[in-house]
C-alpha cells in the first residue's frame, strides 16, 4: 500500500497555496464549535437517545442467517447444483495445486530446496539476495520449523501465482481504461477493508477447509495491490512515447506489449513484491481454515505455548523480509534501463543460467541418492531459541518490574483519560446530534462530497443496527490514529533528516509490518492489563511504519534547490524543516494519515480477539458462534466506517488547496 | 571490468554455500516410519485448548501403537467450519465437543445423517465464578454470591470506573454473566478481554500480584493445578434454568438467575467413518477418560511444554488397564 502511495504523491503538485481566512472561520475553530455543541447535547441528554429501533432493519440478521442455512443445505444436498459443484471442483484443483508444490519441495529434499533458492537468487539478484535467501533457509532449519516453512512456502507459491495471474491482466485493463478503473476501485477497497474473519465462514461453506480455501482467502487480500500497482505502472508510461509508437504505425496491441509493458516493468515487479508481502500477512488466518504451515503453529501455540507461537511469528518475518529483498534485488538488477547488455555479457549470463540449473539438478540428484529427507532433521537451535523467548515472556509477565510500572501506567491513563470518555461521548450523545455533527465536521474540513458520503455511511451503520458498536470502534480507531500519526510523523521526519536513523528504522518497520499481530498481542496484554489498550497499541504498531515511510519520503523528496534557497536566506536547519520541508511535504503527510487510518481499521478485528469491544469483537464472535448475520453486519459497518474516514481524510488536502471535487 | 572481477567472488560464495549445505545433508538421516497396515488412516480434530490436545495425542498414540493406524491431525475452528469439514470427509473424529452440536445451524448435519454424536467422552465440564483461594481466605463471606454484595468495590480496575470488574470468559464460550450480575443486583461491570489466552493473561497476572479478581472460569482445565482457585456459589438451579444468553428468549432475564449446569462433553464421528470398518471405530467408541486423566496430560503439554507425543506415551505407560479397556481386550 505504501508503495502505491509514494508514486501518487510525486505526481501531485506540492503547493504552498493556503488561503487565508479570518481565525473565526478557520477549519479548526469551526470544528471546535461543532464539537462544543455536541458536548453540550451530550451532557444534557446522556445516553437517552440511542439509535431508535424504528429506524433499524430488524429482520436483516435473520435473513442473513437463513442465507447461511440455505448455503449449508445446498452445499450438502444429495445432488448439489452445478454452481456448488463448480466451487467444489475449483477447491479441489487448488488443494491439489498446493499439495503438488508441497510434494515438489519435499521431493527436492531440504538440501535441494536450499541450493536452488540460494543459487537462483544469486543468478538473478546478486550476492546480497543470495545471502538473504541463505539466511532464510538457515532460519527455517534452525528453528526446527522446516516442514511448516515449506508448507507455507507452497501455499504462497500457489496464492501469489494465482493472484498475479488474475491481478496483472486486470491491472493492465485498469491502467488503460478509466471507466474500468473507476468501477473496480470500490471493489478493491472492500476487499482490503473487510476483515478476513468475516468471509471465512462463507468460504468454508463453499470451498470446505484445507489448502484450497486458504489460497482463496489469501487471494482476496493479495489481488488488490497487484491490480493497483500494475495500473499505476501502465498509467505512468509517458503519453508521448505511446503516441510516438502509434504514429510509427504500431497496432494498439503492439503499443501495449512493446511499449507500455516494458516501460512499466519496474512497477510490475513491484506489484509482484507487494503481492507476496500481502499474501504473507494472511498466513495466520489461512492457518485457521486448514492452511497448515507456520500460521497453524501461531494460532495453536497461543493457547498452550506462546513462546512457540512467537518463534513461528519470527520465522514468518524472516521469510517475508527475504522474499522482499530478493524480489527487490531482482527488479533492480534485471532493469534494462540500468544495464547495457553486450553480446558478450549476454552469452555469459546465459552460461551462468545453465550452470545454475545444472548445479541445482546435480545437487537434487545427489541428495536423493544420499537419502536426504524432505525435512531438516539435524540439530536445531529450537530449544535454545524457545528458552530465550520464554525468558523474555517471563520478564514481561512479571508484574514487579520497572518496565511494567511504566507500561501499565501508560495503559491505565490511555483508558481512563482517552478511550473511556471519548467512547462515552460518541456512544451516548443523542444520535441525531452525532450524525449531524460528524457530517458537519466532514463538510468543514473536507468538502461537500465527503460530507455526503459520511452522512450516507453513518446512515447505513444505523439502519443495520450497528450504531453503538460502530461508535465504540470509531473511538478506538481515532485514538489509535492520533497515536499512529504522532509517532509515525516524528520518526519519519527524523529518518528524513538522518540517514543513520533511517537505516535503523527500516528493519524495525519491516518486522512490525510482517509480524502477525496475534503474536505480539500476548506480551502486550501482560504489559498493559486493561481491555481495549492492547488492541489499540497493536493497531498503532501495525500502522505507524507506513506513516513513517510516507513522511520520510515526502520530506526527503522536497526539491533540493528550494531548500538551498531557504538556506541561502539564512534559515536555520530547524526553520528549513518547519517552514519549508514539512509544508511542502503536506501531501505525503496527509496521505500518511489516510493510510494510517485504513490500516488501523484493518487491525480492529484482531483487537476484538483480545477484548476490544465494538465491531471487531462482533466479527470474531460471529465466526466463533456460527452467527453469520452478526459477522456480516459488523463487517459492513467496518467497511462503511472505512469508506467515510478514507473519503474525508483524502478530501482534506483538496479542500485546503481550495479545489472542490 | 567489474563483472569480470565479481564473478570469481560469486563462484566462491556459491561453492561455499554448497559445501556447507552438502555437509549438513550427507550427515542428515531420514528414517520414515512405515505405519498404515490394516487400519488405514483416521483424521482427528484438535481444538485450541490443552485438554483437547491431550485427547488427540493419547488417542493417536494408542491407535498407532496398537492398531497401526495413521492418525492425521487437523486444527480447525469449532462449530460450523469444523462440521462442514466433517461433512466433506476431511475430518473423521472430534474427541471433544462442548455442545456445539446442539446449535440449530449445526443440527442440520446430524439430521442429514452425516455426523453422529457418540455421547460423553467421560469428562464433565463445569462453568462458574472463581476467585483466587488467597482471596477466599481473606473474605470467607465470598463462599456464596450474597457475600459479594457491598464488597464489589475491591474488584475495581481502570476500565470499570466506580464499579468492581467482573472478568468475562472467551466470548465464544457458553455464558450469561452480564445477565446474572444484573439479576443478582450486584454492582459489577462486566468486562470481556476476549479470547482465552488474553483472559488467562489477565487473571494470572492479578494472581501473581495477589490482587482481588473475580472471573468466569471452568473445569477441567490444566491451569487449575498450577493456581489455587475457589468457586463462588451461585443460586441453585431450577428446571427452567438457561445457561447461555440468547436475545431471542426475550428480556425476562430471570431465566438466567441460577448456577451453570454441568456440561456433558461429547465425542463426534462421521457416519461415513463409522461404517468404514476401521478397527479404530470401536476404540474411539469405547474411549472414555476422566477429567483428572486429561488434566494430567494437558499439564505435561501446556504447563511443562513437553512434546505431546511423549506426554501421551507417559500417560499410556502409567495406565495400561484403562488402555486395555479401550482396546476391548
Amino acid at each position: 500500500m505504501s508503495v502505491v502511495a509514494d508514486t501518487t504523491t510525486t505526481a501531485a503538485v506540492p503547493s504552498l497555496l493556503v488561503e487565508h481566512r479570518p481565525w473565526w472561520r478557520s477549519r479548526v475553530t469551526l470544528s471546535g464549535a461543532i464539537v462544543g455543541v455536541m458536548l453540550v447535547c451530550y451532557f444534557a441528554a446522556k445516553a437517552q437517545y440511542p439509535w431508535p429501533a424504528s429506524l433499524t432493519w430488524n429482520t436483516l440478521p435473520t435473513h442473513l442467517n437463513d442465507f447461511q442455512t440455505w448455503l449449508v443445505d445446498s452445499r450438502n444436498a444429495e445432488n448439489p447444483s452445478v454452481v456448488i459443484r463448480a466451487f467444489n471442483g475449483f477447491a479441489d484443483f487448488l488443494d491439489s495445486l498446493v499439495n503438488w508444490f508441497s510434494s515438489l519441495l519435499g521431493w527436492m529434499t531440504w538440501v535441494g530446496v536450499t541450493v536452488a533458492g540460494v543459487l537462483v537468487s544469486l543468478r538473478f539478484g546478486g550476492v546480497r539476495a543470495a545471502a538473504w535467501a541463505l539466511a532464510a533457509f538457515a532460519t527455517f532449519a534452525l528453528s526446527g520449523l522446516w516442514v511448516e516453512s515449506m508448507q507455507t512456502l507452497a501455499l504462497m507459491l500457489a496464492a501469489v501465482g494465482l493472484s498475479l495471474l488474475v491481478g496483472i491482466p486486470l491491472g493492465v485493463l485498469a491502467g488503460l481504461s478509466d471507466r474500468f478503473a473507476r468501477a473496480v476501485t470500490p471493489v478493491l477497497d472492500a476487499m482490503q477493508i473487510i476483515p478476513a474473519f468475516a468471509y471465512l465462514m462463507p468460504i468454508v461453506i463453499l470451498f470446505s477447509v484445507g489448502p484450497g480455501a486458504a489460497v482463496i482467502t489469501t487471494m482476496i487480500y493479495a489481488i488488490p495491490p497487484a491490480i493497483r500497482i500494475t495500473a499505476l505502472g501502465i498509467r505512468g508510461v509517458p503519453a508521448n512515447t505511446v503516441e510516438a509508437a502509434l504514429a510509427m504505425g504500431s497496432t494498439p496491441v503492439q503499443s501495449l506489449t512493446k511499449v507500455r509493458l516494458p516501460l512499466a516493468r519496474r512497477m510490475l515487479l513491484l506489484s509482484v513484491n507487494q503481492t507476496i508481502l500481502f499474501a504473507l500477512s494472511m498466513v495466520v488466518i489461512a492457518g485457521l481454515i486448514g492452511g497448515k504451515g507456520l500460521g497453524d503453529v501461531v494460532t495453536s501455540g497461543l493457547n498452550s505455548y506462546p513462546a512457540l507461537a512467537l518463534l513461528a511469528g519470527l520465522v514468518i518475518v524472516v521469510m517475508a523480509m527475504a522474499l522482499d529483498r530478493v524480489t527487490e534485488a531482482v527488479a533492480e538488477r534485471t532493469n534494462p534501463a540500468r544495464r547495457h547488455l553486450t553480446d558478450d555479457l549476454r552469452r555469459r549470463l546465459r552460461r551462468a543460467s545453465v550452470a545454475t540449473a545444472l548445479v541445482v539438478a546435480a545437487v537434487i540428484a545427489g541428495a536423493r541418492i544420499a537419502g536426504v529427507g524432505a525435512d531438516y532433521s539435524r540439530r536445531t537451535a529450537r530449544d535454545w531459541l524457545l528458552a530465550r523467548i520464554q525468558s523474555v515472556l517471563d520478564y514481561v509477565q512479571n508484574p514487579d518490574t520497572f518496565l511494567f510500572q511504566v507500561t501499565s501506567w501508560i495503559g491505565d491513563h490511555i483508558v481512563q483519560y482517552g478511550l473511556v470518555p471519548f467512547r462515552n461521548f460518541l456512544v451516548e450523545t443523542p444520535w441525531p446530534v452525532t450524525l449531524v455533527g460528524i457530517t458537519l465536521i466532514a463538510l468543514v474540513v473536507s468538502g461537500r462530497r465527503p460530507a455526503v458520503t459520511t452522512f450516507l455511511m453513518l446512515g447505513v451503520i444505523g439502519v443495520i443496527g450497528e450504531w453503538a458498536s460502530a461508535m465504540d470502534t470509531a473511538s478506538q480507531v481515532l485514538v489509535a490514529t492520533v497515536l499512529t500519526v504522532a509517532i509515525g510523523f516524528g520518526l519519519g521526519v527524523l529518518a528524513a533528516e538522518s540517514r543513520t536513523f533511517s537505516k535503523i528504522l527500516r528493519p524495525v518497520n519491516d518486522v512490525l509490518q510482517t509480524l502477525p499481530q496475534l503474536v505480539y498481542l500476548i506480551p502486550l496484554i501482560y504489559l498493559m492489563p486493561v481491555s481495549v489498550v492492547p488492541g489499540v497499541i497493536a493497531g498503532v504498531l501495525y500502522a505507524f511504519p507506513v506513516v513513517a515511510r510516507l513522511v520520510e519520503n515526502g520530506v526527503r523528496n522536497v526539491e533540493a534547490n528550494t531548500v538551498e534557497a531557504a538556506a541561502a536566506f539564512g534559515a536555520t536547519r530547524r526553520q528549513i524543516l518547519r517552514k519549508v520541508k514539512i509544508p511542502l511535504a503536506q501531501d505525503a503527510i496527509m496521505l500518511g494519515v489516510n493510510q494510517g487510518i485504513i490500516m488501523v481499521l484493518a487491525v480492529v478485528v484482531i483487537g476484538g480477539l483480545v477484548g476490544s469491544p465494538g465491531l471487531g469483537y462482533e466479527v470474531a464472535q460471529g465466526l466463533a458462534r456460527s452467527d453469520f448475520g452478526l459477522g456480516v453486519l459488523a463487517s459492513v459497518a467496518i467497511l462503511a466506517l472505512g469508506i467515510a474516514l478514507d473519503r474525508v481524510t483524502r478530501g482534506v488536502r483538496r479542500a485546503q488547496l481550495g479545489e472542490e471535487p | 571490468m567489474s563483472n569480470r572481477r565479481a564473478r570469481p567472488v560469486r563462484l566462491v560464495l556459491a561453492a561455499l554455500a554448497l559445501v556447507v549445505v552438502g555437509a549438513l545433508g550427507v550427515s542428515a538421516s531420514a528414517f520414515g516410519r512405515d505405519a498404515a497396515k490394516s487400519c488405514g488412516s483416521v483424521t482427528m480434530d484438535e481444538n485450541a485448548w490443552a485438554g483437547a490436545t491431550a485427547n488427540v495425542y493419547v488417542l493417536k498414540y494408542v491407535l498407532e501403537e496398537n492398531l497401526g493406524c495413521t492418525v492425521n491431525i487437523e486444527k480447525l475452528p469449532e462449530s460450523t467450519p469444523l462440521f462442514q469439514a466433517m461433512a466433506d470427509g476431511k475430518v473423521d473424529v472430534v474427541p471433544e465437543d462442548w455442545n456445539n452440536i446442539l446449535l440449530k445451524v449445526n443440527q442440520k448435519y446430524v439430521k442429514s445423517g452425516t455426523i453422529m454424536n457418540l455421547g460423553s467422552n467421560g469428562v464433565i465440564g463445569h462453568i462458574g465464578w472463581f476467585i483466587p483461594t488467597y482471596l477466599m481466605k481473606q473474605y470467607p463471606q465470598f463462599k456464596t454470591w450474597r457475600g459479594l454484595k457491598g464488597k464489589e468495590g475491591i474488584f475495581k480496575s481502570p476500565e470499570s470506573g466506580s464499579q468492581g470488574m467482573f472478568l468475562g470468559g472467551d466470548p465464544s464460550y457458553v455464558q450469561k454473566d452480564a445477565q446474572l450480575i444484573k439479576e443478582l443486583g450486584l454492582d459489577f461491570k462486566f468486562v470481556s478481554v476476549g479470547a482465552e489466552p488474553a483472559q488467562v493473561a489477565r487473571w494470572t497476572q492479578a494472581y501473581k500480584q495477589k490482587k482481588p479478581i473475580i472471573f468466569y472460569w471452568y473445569t477441567p482445565q490444566y491451569l487449575n493445578t498450577a493456581y489455587q482457585l475457589s468457586e463462588i456459589k451461585l443460586p441453585a438451579r431450577s428446571k427452567t434454568c438457561v445457561d447461555s444468553y440468547n436475545p431471542k428468549l426475550g428480556s425476562n432475564w430471570g431465566i438466567y438467575k441460577c448456577a451453570y449446569g454441568l456440561t456433558i462433553i461429547d465425542k463426534l464421528m462421521t457416519s461415513k467413518f463409522a461404517k468404514s470398518g476401521s478397527p479404530a471405530v470401536g476404540v474411539i467408541k469405547r474411549w472414555k477418560w476422566s477429567a483428572n486423566d486429561q488434566n494430567y496430560v494437558a499439564n505435561l503439554i501446556a504447563g511443562k511444554h513437553m512434546d505431546p507425543e511423549k506426554a501421551a506415551e507417559q500417560w499410556v505407560d502409567a495406565n495400561p488397564a484403562k488402555v486395555k479397556a479401550w482396546l476391548g481386550k
